[in-house]
């Protein structure tokens, strides 16, 4: 278990440059499942498995006699040894003890007042200890006892008591997966990027950076879910159904929690519109709906009665192996469109139980989830003061936001061009788009990109901007949609002519946005280029329509008022939506006389190039090139004063 | 390097009757204060600009 021995053999295929790049890896810490990521040679990142072949690595931890369990085997003792397993500990980082509900029941261990720290939550733990001495504290808290411990021959073990901060725990749970990195890489890590939640206060920070502190690996940041979103989704290239300016809705669904973040992506620089936090909803609700179908199938098969969620202290037992097992069910749903099988043995008086379901049944025992998702967002996007419409891209984050169902339910609400990862195909086979490991990948990304700023006292300053609440953060952002506007002969209705949109709302400044296109100029000799630059007013307008009657629907038409169902669809009415464009505001214009044009069929052509230059106090200049033979032509420029 | 977007629109020719209208003189709407992530390669390049007060051209370089 030497972390920092030889690097092993076939270290040449190991994924990092061993010409020097750094030992950085990105770690993604949620309340219920971690995972760890690292830079593969291309410069890309990939989340590894660890030395039990999980690459989601369950935040639990369970002393069994001499034994720690850390990570996914940790979670079966949930079942026999549930006083003295510990879950859902990171939630907990950063809080007093009176500041805990008192009233959750759960299976896990116990959370007590610590016995020395005043309001400080603990757990309390059994666990045996070799006798005669105790273990020092401070060496194997970590793994379980390695071999040569127990290869001294000694006298039996001691039951105890350990008593556990959240914070010491939340030590012993990162330190293992670093060890997994390191283990992975050959080498030690240098430093890590590890995710937050957006929600997590100052204290709950703090005590993550002291915990990781402790785990004796350096935290390069500490990066919040959404940035790691948006370093993953601008490295590589932007799907062709995308702009680099476009509105981003990360639906994060986790185990205990629904996350989401309206992101607004601006050639890379990201920022957060609206976020919003639900722990009433996530894979815990999907367990529940999944394990109560399973249990009534089991009575239906066994004629043995089972009722769970909640269930009666004699069933609870078999609710936790259920539990335990729809985990593979829920992988195997997400993945495959075939059935998925759900096995326990022995589940209740001896009876074993295999079942299955299909998508579509599984779709249908979720959709009051799927419906709550949906509400959420629509919740989400409202208090943005936009609409649906204006979303340009969903990316899904977490594990219970793997199955395709939810994709499909809640894009019936977005215009039809919303790109999806499902849509686009990269969640299968662990793509880009693969939910479960883009937070640990962004944040490798991230730390690739820290570790290669200098140290100097120059980059003192770029250091500090990746702070928490750094000033340079701040930025002013355009509130309307500025563009050039192309005026053209007898055109009806609209702006009037050829409308290109340059700088969107909620751009952050200073920017810059460069365009080149060809401009027609037709037949005749004037060989004129002009453009008016407007800023606009972008909407969505929203027209009711009545679909027609199904004429050979005769049920319809005797129906009688009174029945509700049929009532509501007689006067179901379809929302028909569209983006709007109005002209607002007129800013300038620019002309210029066209140098490079070339006759093509008969009519003058010339390619133009448009660069918006926006100051960081909203002072605009405007420049235009024709683009020749040789190159940019000459600048024509105007500009708006701020 | 400025990131050049190649649109495959193509304006048509401008109307005989027009000519360039004056400046409005009218400035874009007000700003917003927003928080960015610090997060990506493009914020490292925005703290460069804005840290070493450079232009978007002289960042270029
Ligand atoms: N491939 C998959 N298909 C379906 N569900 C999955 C898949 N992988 C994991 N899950 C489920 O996703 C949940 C874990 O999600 P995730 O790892 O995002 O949790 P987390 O961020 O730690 O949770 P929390 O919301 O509690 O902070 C679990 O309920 C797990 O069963
Ligand atoms: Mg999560």
């Amino acid at each position: 278990m030497a972390a920092n021995g030889a690097i092993p053999n076939g270290s040449a295929d190991a994924p990092i440059d061993v010409s020097g790049s750094p030992n950085v890896v990105g770690i993604n810490f949620g309340n219920s499942y971690a995972s760890i990521a690292v830079l593969t040679k291309e410069g890309l990142s990939e989340c590894i498995a660890n030395e039990d072949g999980e690459r989601q690595i369950a935040c639990a931890i369970s002393f069994h006699g001499e034994e720690i369990y850390i990570g996914n085997q940790a979670k079966p003792q949930l079942i026999k040894n549930g006083h003295n397993t510990i879950v859902g500990f990171r939630n907990l980082l950063g809080k007093k003890f009176s500041e805990l509900p008192k009233d959750k029941p759960s299976a896990s261990a116990l959370i007590i007042q610590h016995p020395d720290l005043p309001d400080t939550p603990a757990y309390k733990v059994h666990v045996l200890q070799p006798a005669p001495k105790p273990l020092p504290p401070t060496t194997s808290n970590v793994n379980t006892p390695s071999a040569s411990a127990m290869a001294t021959p000694r006298s039996e073990p001691t039951p105890a008591e350990r008593i556990l901060t959240v914070s010491e725990v939340t030590t012993i749970f990162l330190k293992s997966l670093i060890k997994s990195a390191e283990d992975f890489l050959g080498k030690k890590v240098t430093g890590a990027v590890v995710s937050v939640p957006a929600w997590f206060d100052d204290a709950q920070r703090a005590a993550l950076a002291k915990a990781a502190e402790d785990a004796e690996f350096h935290v390069l940041q500490l990066l919040e879910d959404s940035g790691a979103i948006a370093v993953t989704t601008a490295y590589g290239a932007t799907p062709a159904e995308l702009s680099d300016d476009r509105t981003q809705l990360v639906v994060d669904v986790g185990q205990s929690s629904l996350e989401l973040a309206l992101l607004s992506i601006r050639q890379g620089l990201a920022y957060s519109l609206a976020t919003s936090t639900d722990f009433s909803v996530g894979g815990e609700q999907i367990d529940d709906k999944l394990i109560k179908f399973f249990a009534k199938d089991f009575t239906k098969k066994s004629k043995v009665p089972l009722v769970v969620c909640p269930a009666k202290h004699t069933d609870k037992r078999a609710e936790a192996k259920l539990r335990l097992a729809v985990e593979h069910t829920k992988r195997t749903l997400a993945a495959s469109p075939g059935a998925a099988t759900c096995s326990v043995e022995s589940l209740k008086d001896g009876f074993d139980y295999t079942g299955t379901i299909n998508r579509l049944r599984f779709d249908m025992e979720m959709k009051p989830i799927y419906e709550q998702i949906a509400t959420k967002v629509r919740e989400l996007v409202e208090s943005a003061s936009l609409d649906l419409y204006d979303v340009d891209e969903i990316v899904y984050v977490g594990g219970s936001a793997s199955f395709p169902g939810l994709d499909d339910y809640l894009g019936q609400a977005f215009h039809e061009g919303i790109v999806t990862p499902f849509t686009t195909g990269t969640v299968i086979g662990g793509g880009v788009g693969d939910p479960t490991t883009i937070l640990a990948r962004g944040c490798a990304l991230q730390a690739k990109l820290l570790a290669s700023i200098g140290t100097g006292e120059e980059e003192s300053k770029v250091r500090q901007a990746f702070e928490v609440e750094s000033e340079w953060t701040k930025v002013k952002a355009t509130t309307k949609t500025i563009g050039i506007l192309f005026p053209e002969e007898n055109s009806d209705g609209g702006l009037g002519g050829q409308w290109i949109p340059t700088i969107l709302m909620e751009t952050p400044l200073p920017c810059r946005r460069v365009h080149t296109f060809e401009v027609d100029l037709g037949e005749g000799d004037s060989k004129k280029v002009g453009f008016e630059v407007w800023e606009v007013k972008e909407g969505v307008k929203i027209e009711k329509v009545i679909p027609p009657k199904e004429e050979d629907d005769p049920e319809e038409v005797k129906e009688d008022a009174g029945d509700p169902e049929e009532d509501d669809d007689a006067e179901e009415e379809l929302d028909v939506k569209e983006k709007t464009v109005e002209k607002e505001t007129f800013l300038q214009s620019l002309s210029l006389e066209a140098k490079e044009a070339t006759k093509v069929n008969g009519r003058w052509k010339t390619k133009l190039e448009v660069q918006f230059l926006v100051g960081g106090d909203g002072g605009l200049e405007i420049s235009a090139w024709e683009i020749g033979k040789d190159g940019r032509g000459e600048k024509t420029s105007v500009s708006v004063s701020a | 390097m400025a990131h050049v977007v190649e649109l495959s629109v193509v304006p048509p020719p401008l109307p005989s009757s027009w000519s360039p209208p004056k400046p409005s003189g009218k400035s874009i709407s007000p700003l917003v204060s927003r928080r960015l992530l610090p997060a990506g390669p493009a914020f490292l390049a925005h703290v460069r600009r804005v840290v070493h007060d450079l232009s978007f051209e002289e960042h270029d370089k």
